[in-house]
């Protein structure tokens, strides 16, 4: 029977080697033991016994050609003379042919790389992966939830506490809930926040209100637990529209910059529903520079983190003598940078685009309005000039400054601004 | 009934009763008798060079062997007799010894069942002490069970207490695997009530010693009382922990430390190793590998410093890992 | 080759010298077998024979019984066959078949046969040593009459193990025997480049120990020095270190290209040492045995072996899933 002759394995390493020499003729007799061949491998040459004797009957690989370990060199067979079939043997005996890597079969394309580009970047709040668990549960968008861990981390309590709040909201139009945190008894009182901000800007009024009266703070769409609808602009006509929904008979409406924009809308539309206004550091037409801070306070809602936005506002919201006592500062940034992060950038967007839109539409429908109205200005508010205009061109109007104070002045003067209010409020 | 003993006592007790139990449990290591009882009258043995082992040759003569100072000769020859019938506890005086004696435990008591094929067994037990806290310094202090656990075939386990480690110490002998016993020098220091009589601790479930529902903390031998420590300073301030005592590093009990994360959200684990491939880097892996939505916060590793264990008692106290680190962890988490 | 006398010592029956030779000769046909194997590129793994050495491990392992354990090297199927272990199982094994003696888990160099008191092949140079003398602090432990026999090479007496091994197995007597298989080469380097003495029996001294020096290649003075030394053991006398001179015909391992040493040097052995052809030479000049019996042999060992290629060849692969078993007994 004829036996194979392979290329063989000499060590871990070795992968081919080459044939140097056949010292036996072909149809030469070898004995067992002697030197059948000669293989160089890894640069060194072996000489390779043969393991059974017999004749060199067909040499598959001649010198100098390198093959892979196991490749088939030679036959042996036990006698010079007996039927030999070389190709059949071949087949038997030699390694099948390699098949290729599929990656390199013909038409095959690999696929690119994801490039880093590709990949969304740019800081995010930090949501604890249980509370996005939690929400995932509860079919809610952690990324909506505010959260109250170190570095505004969302935890899971932040999102079973946003699902609970969210059972109480307020249906205002087809598929549209609003957050709508109320506190006290009496005659309904509406808080209106500006731009960006939740009713926890009033925080320092609503208790204080809340003593005398039902105090309904809205938060508008896209805010804390109010529904987020996928909308262009959130016009401040729908702003006002949305508050209407959120009481019965007449309210004393109150609202900050563009919430004093909404407060004037209703005041226009609704006039039967009013039966007082408060405008907080309003206006009715946005100036260069309150448009290029809403650009900026976005572009960096987009980029940073909340306590560094609420950092990058804090010179436009508030006045020299808050900014000069370190732990005022810092205490306000800190609340700022709470309530920014119940703020999504798209939200600030949506925001945005509704206040572009409405500025300077109402200029001359000011002296319409018959409700009494209270205008709240700061000496020191850099983003909304005309305050005392407006207080001019509203018929019967009063108006209170507070000295020292930012366009932020519900916080940067919370006594001074509540003490205004009920003043107010019970004149009327 | 059960009475106040050290740790040393009730090691001391658990040999006794698995060496009157079962005739083929023999003790060998350096000094386990020690002195000259044999010889010279007036004299006492030394019983360990803690004294773990004293007035055992006594009770059982022949079966407690002294050795030459030879630790690859101390654990070669265990793994031989285990491997060949009997059930020998073996003592390496101190763990960071294992530099000398290596391979009869990485590549024969760890390996031979599964090279074997299943058809060996070496019910062999390795008493070790180890850990900081007695002014050894660096060759006599360290943390070297993140070593064994990561072997394969060996498991490696240490109490937290006098009573755990009788209990411990009994199930190791018993266990038809190799056990690595490791002896803390924090919990060696330890007095505590112990069960009289034979009981058993089972290896590879880890005990929940303090239930809590708003942080789960991870320790074993030494820093389960750190542990604790910390436990009550965090419920003074309304924080409720949990403290598991791991028990056994390897098999590491990974369903405990989930249900107890699932149910807290934060986890803090102790080690007194250092903490790079420590048991702490293991079970933080575990959290977040398998327990990820589970996470409140994130997982945090109280461990020594990436540093030899010093001398200077200042030093030394500065290496190990304290409650305060602990309570701070948890503070941190909000 | 004028054979040399059989010593009078020796007084076995023709059985047991059929056996000694049958033996013998299937170790070699075993190893040979192997290497083939290996050259054809059927079995993976680091094989390193035992040809040349067969006397050794035969004439020591004919005195053993079922009480007794042996622990083997890299270098193990020697062993193993001497005691005992069968060749199928063994080819299984190296095979890598779910049939091996050790399921494949094992392979060459972590050969083991608990049965047999086969303590395993190793891979770690020396750390059969330690295991021998547990085995034997087992034996006096429980008084079972059995002894630890460790076979190791020249360059496991440089280890710490071994002399650490022997400190203890005499201090404590220990029924012990201590076989070192100097076959002159330590991988690739030569045995009196890092011995500085010139037997390594020498070393016992250092442990008061016994001592005793065998020709390697010859089974009738290993054979008689290994009943002096077991003997011994049994008798509660304490351990022996038998030193056995003998040549490792192949290669270190299988594929060694053997550079560094002379093809004189191994002629020589081969021709003029050869222990398989030195034993029958001498049986058959004494009368004790047939040319033709021994040719039997000769048979029935190659048939035993090429039925044991068929059976591992045909035999099944291990279930991959069973990667992660036989790690603990309990978990």
């Amino acid at each position: 029977m004829p036996a194979p002759i392979s290329m063989p394995k000499l060590g871990m390493s070795m992968q081919e080697g080459r044939v140097v020499a056949w010292p036996i003729e072909i149809g030469g007799r070898v004995e067992r033991g002697e030197t059948l061949l000669v293989i160089e491998s890894e640069k060194a040459e072996v000489e390779i016994e043969a393991t059974a004797s017999g004749f060199l009957r067909h040499v598959y690989v001649p010198v100098d050609e390198t093959v892979p370990c196991g490749a088939l060199l030679a036959a042996l067979t036990d006698t010079p003379d007996e039927p030999f079939d070389a190709d059949a043997f071949r087949k038997s005996n030699d390694l099948p042919e390699a098949p290729r890597p599929a990656s390199e079969a013909a038409g095959a394309t690999r696929a690119e790389p994801l490039r880093d580009a590709d990949v969304q970047r740019g800081p995010r709040r930090p949501i604890a992966p249980a509370a996005r668990a939690r929400a995932r549960e509860l079919g809610l968008d952690a990324e909506a939830v505010p959260g109250s861990g170190p570095g505004g981390r969302v935890t899971r309590e932040d999102v079973e506490a946003f699902a609970a709040r969210r059972k109480g909201r307020r249906p205002v139009a087809p598929g549209v809930a609003l957050d709508v945190p109320h506190q006290g008894e009496g005659d309904p009182v509406l808080l209106l926040p500006g731009f960006g901000t939740d009713v926890s800007a009033f925080a320092r009024q609503a208790p204080v209100l809340g003593e005398s009266f039902r105090v309904l703070g809205v938060n508008p769409r896209g805010i804390a637990v109010s529904d987020a609808p996928a909308e262009d602009a959130y016009d401040v006509a729908t702003m006002a529209a949305d508050a209407l929904r959120c009481f019965e008979g007449r309210a004393h409406v109150i609202g900050a910059s563009l919430g004093a924009a909404a407060a004037i809308e209703l005041a226009l539309a609704s006039p039967e529903r009013v039966r007082s206004l408060v405008l907080i550091t309003p206006f009715s037409t946005a100036t260069p520079r309150l448009l290029a801070v809403l650009d900026a306070w976005i572009a960096t809602a987009r980029e940073a983190r909340p306590a560094t936005l609420a950092a990058a506002l804090l010179p436009w919201l508030f006045g020299d003598a808050t900014l000069a006592d370190p732990r005022a500062r810092e205490r306000i940034a800190r609340g700022l940078a709470e309530i920014a992060a119940r703020a999504p950038v798209a939200t600030l967007e949506r925001q945005a685009a509704g206040l572009r839109r409405w500025s300077g539409t109402r200029e001359r429908d000011l002296a319409r309005i018959e409700a009494p109205t209270l205008i709240v200005a700061a000496d020191a508010d850099l983003l909304v000039p005309d305050a005392e205009r407006i207080a001019r061109a509203i018929p019967g109007a009063t108006l209170v400054v507070a000295p020292d104070a930012g366009h932020a002045v519900a916080l940067e003067a919370p006594e001074l601004v509540s003490e205004a209010i009920l003043a107010h409020l019970r004149r009327v | 009934m059960s009475r106040l003993l050290s740790t040393g006592q009730a090691i001391n007790e658990a040999l006794a009763i698995a060496m009157e139990t079962d005739p083929d449990v023999i003790l060998l290591g350096e000094d386990l008798v020690g002195g000259g009882t044999r010889e010279v009258e007036g004299t006492d043995e030394m019983g360990g060079v803690l004294g773990t082992t004293k007035g055992l040759e006594k009770r059982f003569p022949g079966r407690v062997l002294d050795t030459p100072i030879s630790e690859m000769g101390i654990l070669g020859t265990a793994v031989g007799a285990a491997a060949t019938g009997l059930r020998p506890v073996a003592e390496l005086m101190f763990m960071d010894f294992l530099g000398v004696c290596l391979d009869p435990l990485l590549n024969q008591a760890a390996k031979l069942r599964y090279m074997f094929g299943g058809k060996a067994r070496v019910p062999l037990t390795v008493r070790t002490v180890c850990g900081a806290g007695m002014r050894a310094a660096a060759q006599h202090s360290q943390s070297l069970y993140w070593m064994t656990a990561g072997i394969p075939g060996l498991k490696t386990v240490i109490p937290s207490n006098p009573a755990e480690a009788k209990g411990l110490l009994l199930a190791a002998i018993r266990d038809d695997d190799p056990v690595v016993f490791c002896e803390a020098k924090g919990v060696l220091m330890q007095r505590g009530e112990v069960p009289e009589g034979d009981f058993t601790i089972a290896i590879g479930r880890a005990n929940v010693v303090r239930t809590g529902a708003d942080v789960t903390l991870v320790g074993f031998g030494a820093t389960v009382s750190v542990a604790l420590a910390a436990a009550d300073a965090l419920a003074k301030e309304g924080t409720h922990a949990e403290v598991i005592d791991l028990r056994s590093v390897a098999p590491l009990d990974e369903e405990t430390i989930l249900s107890s994360l699932e149910k807290t959200g934060r986890l803090v684990v102790v080690d007194e190793s250092t903490p790079r491939c420590s048991i702490a880097s293991d079970v933080a892996a575990l959290c977040v590998d398998r327990g990820f939505d589970f996470l409140n916060a994130p997982v945090r590793r109280i461990t020594a410093p990436h540093s030899p264990v010093p001398f200077a008692a200042i030093l030394e106290d500065a290496f190990r890992p304290d409650a305060a680190r602990v309570i701070a962890a948890v503070r941190e988490m909000g | 080759m004028c054979p040399e006398p059989i010593p009078t010592g020796v007084a076995l029956s023709r059985e047991r010298l059929l056996e000694a030779y049958r033996t013998m000769r299937r170790i070699r046909s075993f190893e040979e077998k192997l290497q083939e194997l290996v050259l054809a590129g059927k079995m993976a793994g680091f094989l390193h024979l035992y040809v040349g050495e067969e006397a050794v491990a035969t004439g020591v392992c004919m005195h053993l019984d079922s009480r007794d354990w042996v622990t083997s090297t890299h270098r193990g199927h020697g062993h193993c066959i001497a005691k005992g272990v069968g060749v199928a199982g063994m080819m299984a094994e190296l095979f890598g078949r779910a049939t091996g003696l050790c399921k494949g888990k094992g392979g060459s160099m972590h050969i083991a046969d608990m049965d047999h008191g086969m303590l395993g092949a190793n891979g770690i140079v020396g750390a059969g040593i330690p295991l021998a003398t547990g085995a034997a602090l087992t034996a006096k432990v429980k008084r079972s009459g059995g002894v630890g026999v460790a076979f190791f090479g020249d360059g496991a007496s440089n280890q710490g193990q071994f002399h650490e091994s022997l400190n203890m197995a005499q201090n404590w007597k220990l029924p012990a025997l201590y076989v070192v298989e100097n076959n002159g080469w330590g991988e690739f380097t030569p045995t009196g480049f890092v011995v500085p003495v010139a037997d390594i029996a020498e070393r016992a001294r250092s442990y008061a120990m016994n001592a005793l020096i065998a020709d390697g290649m010859d089974f009738f003075d290993v054979f008689e020095k290994a009943a002096e030394a077991i003997a011994r053991a049994r008798r509660g006398d304490g351990p022996t270190l038998l030193e056995c001179k003998t040549y490792r015909f192949s290669g270190h391992y299988v594929g060694d290209t053997l550079a560094y040493r002379s093809k004189e040097e191994a002629e020589h052995w081969k021709q003029r040492r050869d222990p398989l052809e030195r034993f029958e030479h001498r049986v058959v000049e004494a009368g004790l045995l047939s040319s033709d019996a021994l040719r039997s042999a000769d048979g029935e060992v190659a048939a035993q072996i090429a039925s044991a290629v068929a059976a591992a060849e045909a035999a099944p692969l291990p279930d991959p899933t069973s990667v992660t078993s036989d790690v603990y007994v309990n978990g």
